[in-house]
């Protein structure tokens, strides 16, 4: 233990010794670990906010998307909902919800207007990974409440006055049987300027008659694990088009998001490129100082001979010299790195849709100095064998 | 027991044309715990050689070295460095700081091969072992800033910081003027003294060799006895440390 410390202090004492060459050696170094780091952070982090983003419009993986149509024309949604519901029990799916995209006149205290609605089962909430920001989103308990919920977007909590939720704010759902509904909950707007828009519950739809426009045949959404998804997707399709008949058409695609890279997967291959060349020019730049440096420090190191340091010492702390060094010019890139990506506008290059901009990913400053580590200790192997052959004799004689 | 026997020990160079060069030749000779022996020879008469093959820096291809009774003959790489780290302490004509230290952390550096607790306290260690060659107040200086003897001052210091049980000086006064070099002896002579260490101290300066108890002439690779009649007139040590029957 002592003997590592004593290693690392003599290193350091080294280092410190050979600031000079060491910072003109390391600055190659250091551009290259930035540059990889930033590339790789950025890439992180456009895929983390992507990925999110797509998580709470399609679904986390794997989500299938189950639909329902027909050629001939409109499909009555009783069979279809009640097929569905047939399926998930059969097939035991733990997280399944029917999605149907309509339009619901609503009353504000102010006045009507045509509002885009969804009506899911409360399961949505986990496989949409969606977190309100006030209030909460629908528990299985909801289906049995004496009025209708709503889990409502931003702007719609917007026009409704940002009330508190606590007092139990209402709208009446106009139609045939206009009812007053309870918003319990509100979402975060998808993008900037959002029309306002709210969920609901399906169960809520048959038990008060809430009818839209333009209703289509719902959908069915399966949250499976990715492994299963294609065999499932076979196991739905034949066992609906059992039960609905040849007439109907099934079409069930993976909804969730692919891995996508915003900055052109090309591009990042060249810069990759370019900093590994940058960083091996840096080793090789620190391998030749050090090799014209052992040198004159060959007298040193006979030296340290007659004070009783082993050959195992002079190799690691020769190449501890330049493991240092270049851990010192990594952490530097990478905090460089840090402070390009902090200002870079992450949202903008993926287009806008990111609320919350994610962390700079601790994964690629560790890869940053985990690279620049790995080059100092293979560029000090050269100097510190050839440190070790020093002939103690000839080194202390003058 | 003795603490250094030499046995009919040889050094053979092979030179780069192929030939051999024989610097010593069948040396035999012991030195006891706390001796002060002196080497007297001309230069190039393989004194360094001598010197070098007692603190385990070079091994000899004739003969047999022991230490404390142990030969050294087997021993690994490593086994002779811990030996000579914590046994033997050098002290060089030409000084041999390490450049860009201070005289603090030329002292210190031994230190960092020694391990325990003596590592951990190396500043305070070195900061005492200043102050008690006369130096307290140079301790951040750089060796290039300093007069010769008091580099040799620092490396005297260096040399026993691990408290060796031997200190190899190989002409410790051979870069400083008639003065300083008797301060330098003198100052050796007490801190040796002082910490109980054995002293072998190399020179070609008959004055220097007189303030040792026993003397040793090396002529052309083969070790003799030394005329004490050769010795010049010098300031005797005050007394011989220890009586040591031959
Ligand atoms: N490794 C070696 N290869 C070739 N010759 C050597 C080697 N080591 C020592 N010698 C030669 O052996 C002789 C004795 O060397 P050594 O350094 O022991 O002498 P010295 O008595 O210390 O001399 P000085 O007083 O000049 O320091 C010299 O002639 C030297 O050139
Ligand atoms: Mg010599």
């Amino acid at each position: 233990m002592t003997g590592l410390a004593a290693a690392f202090a003599e290193a350091w004492d080294e280092v410190r010794i050979h600031k000079v060459r060491v910072i003109v050696s390391l600055i190659g170094v250091l551009i290259a670990v930035a540059a990889m780091t930033v590339i790789t952070a950025l890439g992180d982090m456009a895929r983390q906010a992507n990925a999110e983003h797509s998580e709470r419009t399609s679904g986390r993986p794997a989500t299938l998307s189950v639909n329902v149509w027909s050629e001939t024309g409109m499909v009555a949604a009783e069979p279809v909902v009640t097929a569905y519901r047939e399926l998930v029990e059969r097939h035991s799916v733990g997280y399944a919800s029917q999605v149907g995209y309509s339009e619901n006149v609503m009353r504000f205290a102010d006045g009507s207007e045509p509002i885009s609605t969804i009506a899911v089962d409360p399961q949505y909430g986990e496989m949409h990974r969606i977190e309100p920001l006030h209030g909460r989103w629908f528990a299985a308990a909801d289906a049995d409440r004496l009025a209708p919920v709503l889990v409502v977007n931003e702007m719609f909590y917007q026009r409704l006055g940002a009330p508190d939720l606590r007092t139990n704010p209402t709208v009446v759902i106009t139609g045939t049987r206009p009812v007053r509904a309870t918003v319990i909950g509100v979402t975060r707007d998808a993008y900037e300027g959002e029309m306002p828009g709210a969920y609901l519950l399906t169960s809520h739809l048959d038990r008060w008659e809430i009818q839209g426009l333009y209703a289509s045949t719902p959908t069915l959404e399966l949250w499976v694990p990715p492994d299963s998804a294609d065999q499932l997707t076979e196991v739905v399709r034949s066992d609906l088009v059992s039960r609905l008949g040849d007439d109907v058409q099934v079409e069930i695609y993976r909804a969730d998001p692919e891995d996508f890279d915003v900055i052109d997967s090309q591009l990042q291959w060249v810069v990759r490129g370019v900093s590994v060349i940058a960083l091996g020019m840096g080793a090789l730049g620190l391998v030749n100082i050090a090799l014209v440096t052992i040198k004159y420090r060959v007298r040193e190191i006979g030296v340290r001979r007659s004070f009783g340091a082993t050959s195992a010492r002079v190799f690691f702390s020769v190449m501890m010299e330049s493991v240092f060094a270049t851990a010192v010019a990594g952490l530097a890139g990478v905090v460089l790195a840090v402070a390009i990506v902090k200002n870079v506008p992450i949202d903008e290059l993926i287009g806008g849709a990111v609320t919350d901009v994610p962390e700079f990913p601790v994964g690629a400053a560790v890869q940053g100095l985990v690279a620049a580590t790995v080059v100092g200790a293979l560029a000090g192997i050269l100097p510190a064998t050839v440190a070790v052959r020093v002939k103690v004799i000839d080194a202390i004689r003058f | 027991m003795s603490l250094l026997e030499l046995d009919g020990v040889g050094r053979t160079v092979v030179l780069p044309d192929g030939d051999l060069l024989e610097i010593l030749r069948d040396v035999t000779f012991t030195i006891e715990e706390g001796e002060h022996v002196s080497i007297v020879g001309r230069s190039g008469s393989g004194k360094s050689t001598l010197l070098n093959l007692m603190g385990l820096l070079d091994t000899p291809t004739e003969g047999e070295y022991r230490l404390d009774g142990r030969p050294t003959a087997g021993l690994s790489q490593r086994h002779r460095a811990k030996l000579r780290g914590a046994g033997f302490g050098f002290v060089f004509q030409q000084f041999n700081l390490l450049p860009g230290r201070t005289a603090q952390e030329n002292v210190a550096a031994p230190l960092l091969y020694s391990g325990g607790r003596e590592f951990w306290r190396r500043r305070r260690l070195a900061e005492d072992m200043l102050g008690r060659v006369g130096l307290g107040d140079r301790a951040d200086t750089m060796p290039e800033k300093l007069s010769g003897g008091e580099q040799q001052r620092v490396a005297i210091a260096r040399s026993l910081i691990r408290r060796p049980r031997v200190i190899l000086c190989d002409e410790p006064t051979g870069a400083l003027d008639v003065q300083t070099g008797t301060e330098i002896m003198d100052l050796l002579d007490t801190v040796a003294a002082e910490s109980g260490a054995t002293l072998v101290t190399i020179t070609h300066d008959t004055m220097v060799a007189a303030r040792a108890h026993r003397h040793y002439r090396l002529d052309a690779g083969v070790l003799g006895p030394l005329d004490p009649a050769e010795l010049a007139p010098a300031r005797q040590v005050a007394a011989p440390r220890q009586v040591v029957a031959s």
